[in-house]
């Protein structure tokens, strides 16, 4: 088979079923690739060729044998390199952590290990999932693959970057204020945030407790429903953890949405935060696009972006700074700049911030939860513009709060973010789809009908015409 | 602080207060945007309609 590294997760189940390929000749692929191209992306913060290659070969004796143990057996997942595996350093990107090495595995890779997926290396991240594309780290920053100079997004940088790049099929991201869709709009791949609590927090390094999510990235919604079969369920070392059961994700993906009922929250990109012109026209094509695949499509109004994203960041700053202030008091010179900046400032919010944005928090869930009573799904916003370069700090810092993404960390609900459009410099576009609590089935059934009436996540970043490097990345061991 | 407008002594006493000597002498200008950012976050969050509302979550006891 040509061109394995495009292969989906549900597509290598197949072709695994049918002797069409194995993992071994999979992950000996994907390394080559990586050889070839990482060097100009820096998704991997540490890559153990090794040990891959042996779980590959464990898979594969173990398919061979019959005992294929689900779709994600001989699966490679990379792991975002704040999320522990049992061993193995977790840097969070920081010269803080770089000797943190793991004693157990975090749940969710106890739970892709379960279901036989090969955890494929630590990816990238803005330094303890917070910071910004930063040069003054131990770790490079990780780059955006439809155009090396430009911004990846964050925190989940390595794991978009990867995705779009052809170095894996699945990854893992977490999410606080956006970080898994943010990189998976950037990257033009597609990422779920699933309801708070579906997903153990587990041995992932805290950002902020009451914001903090981890969930699937892939190249498809099909994938993302499969990985997020594996990785959701009750955990009870997780005290936010949802005691709920819950079934197939990918039960309604062929159900179309003739009939289902879209909330469109345009005020978010046009009066809230304008957004640019191409994300705009980009987000009213996407409505059309689901009013022709049958689905009723209304104007709703939620409280403002501004106002959301406001209580958000209340969290987000009060409760990293409980994290970081040791830290932050001892050495401070060892956080990049831009990390630095934004973990100190929970130390000038005070108690009375915090209860006040508890109470806020109530009502604009109550407010989103009112809203989700009359529609099935919300479409709104990802990314309010296109990447900008990465090195183009005043644009990074103009551009990074203009999002609707951080709403729904402080709500909670699932919000899935796939590619709508291309720049015309060239970079993707994305939406995203909202919930209601705990029902990804329909997020994602939304997010597969307007996949397959398009042809966005088809679309391959033009990495081949850069040329291969010639030297072998040194993260890969 | 209410108000988008941080004073720099403001800062200057607020940041020893949480023990951010040493970030001050070394990341003044650090320091004070950290206080910019809190006080434009104060400001967005917006105002309470009613001031006895819950917060959320309400105080459960641990069985």
């Amino acid at each position: 088979m040509n061109d394995l590294h495009w292969l989906t997760a549900a597509e290598l189940a197949g072709a695994y079923a049918a002797r069409k390929v194995s993992p071994v000749e999979l992950v000996q692929s994907l390394l080559e690739r990586i050889d070839a191209l990482e060097p100009q992306l820096n998704a991997f913060i540490k890559l153990d060729r090794d040990a891959v290659l042996a779980q590959a070969k464990e898979a594969e004796r173990e398919i061979r044998a019959g005992g294929q143990r689900g779709p994600l057996h001989g699966v490679p997942v990379g792991i975002k390199d704040i999320i522990d595996v049992a061993g193995q350093a977790t840097t969070c990107h920081s010269k803080i952590y770089l000797q943190n090495i793991a004693r157990a595995d975090a749940e969710v890779v106890s739970r892709l290990r379960a279901a036989g997926a090969i955890p494929f290396g630590k990816l990238s991240l803005h330094e303890f999932a917070i910071g910004g594309p930063s040069f003054d780290l131990p770790f490079p920053p990780a780059r955006n693959p439809w155009n090396r100079d430009h911004h990846p997004g964050g925190s989940s940088s390595g794991s978009g970057t990867a995705l779009a790049a052809g170095f894996l099929p699945l990854a893992l991201g977490t999410d606080t204020g956006g970080s898994i869709r943010n990189p998976a709009g950037n990257c033009g791949v597609v990422g779920l945030k699933p309801t708070y609590g579906l997903v153990s927090r587990r041995g992932v390094f805290p950002l902020a407790f009451t914001l903090d999510h981890i969930g699937p990235m892939a190249r498809t919604v099909r994938d993302t429903a499969l990985a997020l079969d594996v990785l959701a369920g009750h955990d009870a070392a997780d005290p936010g953890s949802a005691a709920i059961s819950h079934g197939n994700f990918g039960a309604d993906l062929e159900r179309g949405v003739r009939g289902l009922r879209v909330g469109f929250v345009r005020h978010f990109h046009e009066q809230d935060v304008p957004a640019h012109p191409e994300v705009t026209a980009a987000l009213e094509e996407a409505a059309r696009q689901f009013t022709r695949e049958g689905a009723l499509v209304r104007d709703l109004q939620l409280p403002p972006l501004q106002e959301l994203a406001g209580v958000s960041r209340i969290f987000m700053l009060a409760e990293s700074w409980t994290v970081h202030a040791p830290w932050l008091r001892d050495r401070p010179g060892d956080y990049a700049e831009t990390s630095r900046r934004k973990l100190m400032g929970g130390a000038f919010l005070g108690a009375g911030d915090y209860v006040h944005a508890q109470q806020r928090r109530l009502q604009l869930s109550d407010a989103v939860n009112a809203a989700l009573r009359d529609v099935d799904v919300l479409l709104c916003a990802n990314s309010l513009d296109p990447a900008c370069r990465l090195d183009d700090d005043a644009e990074l810092a103009r551009t990074y709060p203009r999002q609707a993404r951080s709403p729904f960390n402080l709500t909670g609900h699932p919000a899935l973010a796939l590619m709508c459009g291309l720049s015309t410099g060239g970079l993707p576009i994305s939406l995203q789809i909202v919930g209601r609590m705990h029902d990804e089935v329909t997020v994602l059934r939304a997010g597969a009908a307007y996949e397959r009436a398009t042809d966005w996540h088809t679309r391959r970043p033009p990495l081949e015409k850069t040329g291969k490097a010639k030297r072998k990345p040194a993260a890969v061991s | 602080m209410t108000t988008k407008t941080v004073l720099k002594p403001d800062v200057d006493m607020l940041a020893r207060a949480a023990g951010l000597d040493k970030a001050l002498k070394q990341f003044p200008e650090d320091v004070a945007l950290a206080a910019q950012s809190a006080a434009s976050a104060r400001s967005a969050a917006g105002e309470l309609d009613q001031v006895a509302a819950e917060p959320w979550p309400p105080m459960q006891v641990r069985k």
